[in-house]
């Protein structure tokens, strides 16, 4: 029995190896960004819209359950088990890069 | 007698004319005092550091799995990504005065098979590791809605130094109900570069520009939400330098990455307090970068207080992506790019966990307590999982 393996992974590529030894060309990177940019503008757009909560109606949005990130250290132990186990990491925020080298 | 008499009249006298003295006086408007100054009022300011809070955390993962960019297993065939990590973690929040905040975090990483993806195979340089950052931030409140965060840290690690700055401003509206926000952030990172034999090559270095905008709305008294849109350029060596990658020709060869990349992630948050006492938070994540990986993320954790000083949570995360356009698993020696990288395959994984949450209030001389304990299982689909134990404590004083 041959110790070669059988190679994997093909069935689920995209695309061709010549874009990424390129990288995108220049409008498709404009129109993604540009996607990004149109989906957090229409989310912004679609909130600002939003009736306003008083101040003293905002007793359940200070409990510490509700916090949207969570205790920071928490958030950053979340975030290294990700960053470094998958190859999604950076763009929302949190940097690429930085220790390891395995990014 | 008489003499007797003219004592008790005189003396009857000086009582009357002193009761009538202090009784002028007790009735008497009071003397005009100056008018209180801002100061008075407010107390003066403490412009002096003081420090509102500490919290340690301590996380282990214990990873097992296998991996084709590893050399610990067949000659072309997965090697083994077990590691052990051992992280503490300090926080230190402190206030100076009423604009100026500071945050010092100290993460630190002990791990044994540090560099489970192969090196520790051909070397024993970097079989245990021990690596710090230290980061610091300062936020300054420009007035009653806009705040401007200042940061900078230090990576060191055995083969491997990083620099990291930033700028980000938040700005409020509607009475606080919408916050803007706004990041950048560089990070420099600079190692050493190794062949897939174990050899040092001199040093190499990479740059990741980060940007990010984000809104935070208040939908309802019991409602918050959250959209963040983020992207990051990447220039450089990419890669640790010493993955392999098996070839048709029945050897190994190194992992060749392109020198840039450009990733982008739109990220939704939102948490829904529940009529229980409890809470719900959602997590959308869609990540895309020009190396043909797209990932979704969706993620799910459910709150419930049981006491007013202890909740209990549970989360559920599930994962997929699409490979990297040149990952193969066996590879033409001739070709221009390629990779073996479990991380950069096609894979799904979850992740499942729970924890324990104690707020103690703060009591005479003891300030308030936080307690922490919890448990996770993260899973990949090309084998891999790792098991993860958090602990932590902190004091608000």
């Amino acid at each position: 029995m041959s110790s070669r393996p059988k190679a994997i992974g093909a069935g689920r590529r995209r695309g061709t190896m010549g874009r990424a030894r390129g990288g995108w060309a220049l409008g498709t990177r404009a129109v993604a960004v540009g996607l990004g940019l149109a989906t957090l503008a229409g989310g912004a757009a679609g909130l600002a819209g939003c009736a306003t909560v008083a101040q003293n109606r905002r007793g359940h949005l200070a409990d510490p359950m509700m916090s949207l990130t969570g205790e920071s250290l928490d958030a950053a132990r979340h975030q290294k088990l990700y960053d470094t186990r998958e190859g999604a990491a950076g763009g929302d925020g949190a940097t690429a890069g930085g220790g390891c080298g395995c990014q | 007698m008489r003499g007797t008499g003219l004592r008790t009249v005189g003396a009857a006298v000086l009582v009357v004319a002193v009761a009538r003295a202090v009784r002028a006086q007790s009735t008497a408007p009071p003397a005009p005092l100056s008018p209180p100054s801002d100061t008075d009022i407010l107390e003066t300011l403490d412009e002096r550091l003081r420090v509102e809070s500490v919290t340690t955390r301590i996380t282990s993962f214990d990873q097992f799995g296998h991996g084709y960019q590893a050399q610990g297993g067949p000659l072309l065939g997965p090697g083994s990504e077990r590691a052990t990590i051992l992280e503490p973690q300090l926080e230190v929040v402190a206030s100076q005065g009423d604009r100026l905040r500071h945050r010092l975090w100290v993460p630190v990483d002990f791990v044994t098979n540090a560099s489970a993806d192969a090196i520790d195979v051909v070397s024993n340089a970097s079989r245990h590791v021990q690596a710090g950052s230290l980061d610091w931030a300062s936020t300054y409140r420009l007035d009653a809605a806009s705040d401007v965060t200042m940061s900078s840290g230090l990576h060191l690690e055995e083969p491997f130094r990083s620099w990291n700055a930033g700028m980000g401003m938040t700005r409020s509206f509607a009475d606080g109900d919408t916050v803007l926000s706004g990041n950048l952030a560089e990070v420099l990172d600079w190692f050493d570069r190794f062949d897939i034999h174990g050899g040092r090559h001199g040093r190499t270095d990479r740059s990741s520009t980060t940007a990010s905008v984000g809104v935070t709305q208040v939908v309802t008294p019991e409602t918050v939400v959250n959209v963040n849109y983020g992207v990051t350029l990447q220039r450089g060596e990419l890669g640790n330098t010493w993955n392999s990658v098996p070839l048709t020709d029945d050897q190994r060869g190194p992992e060749i990455l392109p020198v840039e990349r450009l990733r982008q992630a739109v990220v939704f948050r939102a948490a829904q307090f529940l009529p229980w006492n409890g809470a719900l938070h959602l997590y959308y994540r869609f990540y895309a970068d020009d190396w043909g990986l797209t990932a979704h993320s969706i993620e799910g954790e459910l709150l419930q207080r049981l006491l007013p000083q202890l909740y209990v949570g549970a989360l559920y995360r599930f994962h997929t992506q699409t490979g990297v356009d040149f990952f193969t698993t066996l590879a033409n020696p001739n070709g221009s790019l390629r990779t073996a990288d479990s991380d950069l395959a096609p894979l799904d994984s979850q992740t499942i966990g729970g924890k324990v949450v104690v707020d103690l209030p703060p009591a005479r001389s003891v300030p308030a307590l936080h307690f922490e304990f919890g448990y996770e299982r993260y899973w990949r689909s090309n084998d891999l999982h790792t098991n993860v134990v958090t602990c932590a404590t902190g004091y608000r004083f």
